[in-house]
């Protein structure tokens, strides 16, 4: 079974807006730009992978925090998707986070994103319980995004840490210092998210050169999986025997939404490795399961015909890591 | 139909040292009137109900009574309710609670509802751990979907 924890859901609304460029520095007027579409969805990274495992026909039980009337609504979103929720509650209001996507600039977005309710520590030491309960009967744990205010930056390696002592595979996909913190108590996997910037705590992971160094550091600590999104359409994977590169072949123009992507690589390459298969085949899926969500307008793919089609237009290099 | 067919796979929950306030903090958020209650190796052993923590702030004269007039007022329930707030769910939750198999199927779960006069039971696997709660109205739509469908053909 795998289990998805997100500390810091969201409500995901995406705008669709005709105007060219945002006015937001010109002028001393407020101005109004208006939608010709959007869309609503329950998000945040955790959860994002357990909505794309259900596409997929697999189960979930997705854990985190979640706080007044827009975490009922991701609760009954997760819910509708035959999901298993297991969240503690606490006071508050779950974050809302907005995308505005402009038109022609190949699927790029001006995102919002909110802080997130405090977290009293009764909640996280509840959280801790029920999460320490619910690893008995995982497999894989992917805990992924950012944590919001009251949470420790060490927090996600004392989860690390909690889910390798009973056995469990963790898979780290989050940014900053909470990333960093984490990835001291060497996870399973680690997929940097590097949407903001391309850093790991302070270190840099922009060029191919920075990725495999600090992949290199990170199995140092027992890691074995270290997987960087290297440009938009290609990802870069360092392992004890090799480093793998793989290329998608795909124009930006192609790309319309590029929210969830990356938690789409996550969950794809998780599918694939729970059903036992190898590397190149989980690692190709989980690509091809990331371009079929940023070539739909909502934030995940739309079926699995959708991902299979993908699969065809990657290509992969295997070299050796010696 | 089966239960786990139709049940919400919601596994909100208290722990037996969970406190009041935080009991009823929860019930409003997730719109439940009724919560399990999990030991500390999370499985079930009890629920508690928003009439298990009014009757904990009422008298305890108040089942034999058969008027309302004489109870206290709105401010003493309110102040009684505060005393219990920092007590344990354990101390007032119903002890060997009615749970439901996820293979069972809706008949059964619609006549435990009837007959015990329950809202929700929580479905339980073998082995003692929550794997969902099946509510009434969970059974009720299920039911007139099916209903509706059967009437088209």
């Amino acid at each position: 079974m795998i289990l998805t924890v997100t500390l810091n859901p969201s409500l995901d609304k995406s705008y669709w807006v005709e105007t060219p460029h945002l006015p937001l520095d010109e002028g001393e007027e407020d101005r109004i730009v208006r939608t010709h579409r959007s869309l609503t969805e329950a998000g945040g990274k955790g959860i994002n992978v357990s909505l794309l495992l259900s596409q997929l026909g697999a189960d979930s039980v997705a854990m985190g925090l979640l706080a007044g009337h827009t975490g009922q609504i991701v609760l009954r979103e997760i819910l509708d998707h035959g999901i298993t929720a297991n969240f503690v509650w606490i006071e508050g209001e779950t974050r809302t986070n907005a995308a505005i996507m402009l038109p022609n600039r190949q699927a790029a977005s001006l995102k919002v994103h909110e802080a997130g309710p405090s977290v009293p520590e009764h909640a996280l030491y509840t959280f801790v319980t029920k999460y320490t309960h619910a690893l008995a009967h995982a497999e894989y744990v992917v805990l992924a995004g950012s944590l919001p205010p009251g949470v420790p930056l060490d927090f996600y390696g004392r989860l690390v840490t909690i889910a390798a002592e009973r056995g469990v595979k963790a898979l780290l996909h989050a940014a900053g210092f909470p990333l960093r913190k984490g990835m001291d108590a060497g996870p399973y996997l680690v997929k940097p998210d590097i949407r903001e910037q391309a850093l790991i705590g302070d270190t840099p992971v922009s060029t191919e050169q920075e990725i495999i160094s600090a992949g290199r550091h990170a199995l140092d600590t027992g890691t074995e999986l270290f997987l960087v999104s290297h440009h938009v359409t290609g990802d870069i994977l360092v392992t004890r025997d090799a480093i793998w590169e793989l290329d998608a072949r795909v124009t930006l123009s192609e790309l319309r939404n590029l929210v969830g992507a990356d938690d789409a690589l996550v969950a794809g390459l998780l599918y694939q490795l729970e059903q036992g298969a190898d590397l190149d085949r989980a690692f190709r899926f989980g690509m091809a399961t990331a371009l079929a969500s940023a070539e739909a307008d909502q934030k995940l793919a739309h079926s699995r015909q959708a991902i299979d089609a993908e699969l065809d237009r990657i290509d992969v290099r295997k070299r050796s890591a010696v | 139909m089966k239960t786990c067919e139709f049940m919400r796979k919601d596994l909100t929950s208290v722990d037996t040292d969970t406190p009041i306030h935080e009991v009823i903090y929860i019930m409003e958020q997730v719109g439940l009137s009724s919560l399990p209650v999990l030991d500390e190796d999370g499985k079930i052993v009890g629920m508690i109900s928003e009439r298990d923590v009014l009757r904990a702030a009422l008298p305890s004269y108040f089942d034999m009574l058969h008027s309302t007039a004489i109870l206290p007022s709105f401010n003493q329930l309110s102040q009684s309710l505060e005393r219990i707030a920092t007590e344990p769910a354990g101390r007032f939750m119903m002890d060997d609670p009615q749970v439901a198999r996820p293979d069972q199927e809706d008949m059964q779960i619609a006549e435990i509802f009837l007959r015990k006069r329950l809202k929700q039971i929580p479905v339980v696997n073998e082995d003692g751990y929550l794997v969902g709660v099946v509510r009434r109205i969970d059974l009720l739509s299920q039911l007139s979907r099916g209903g509706f469908l059967r009437s088209r053909h």
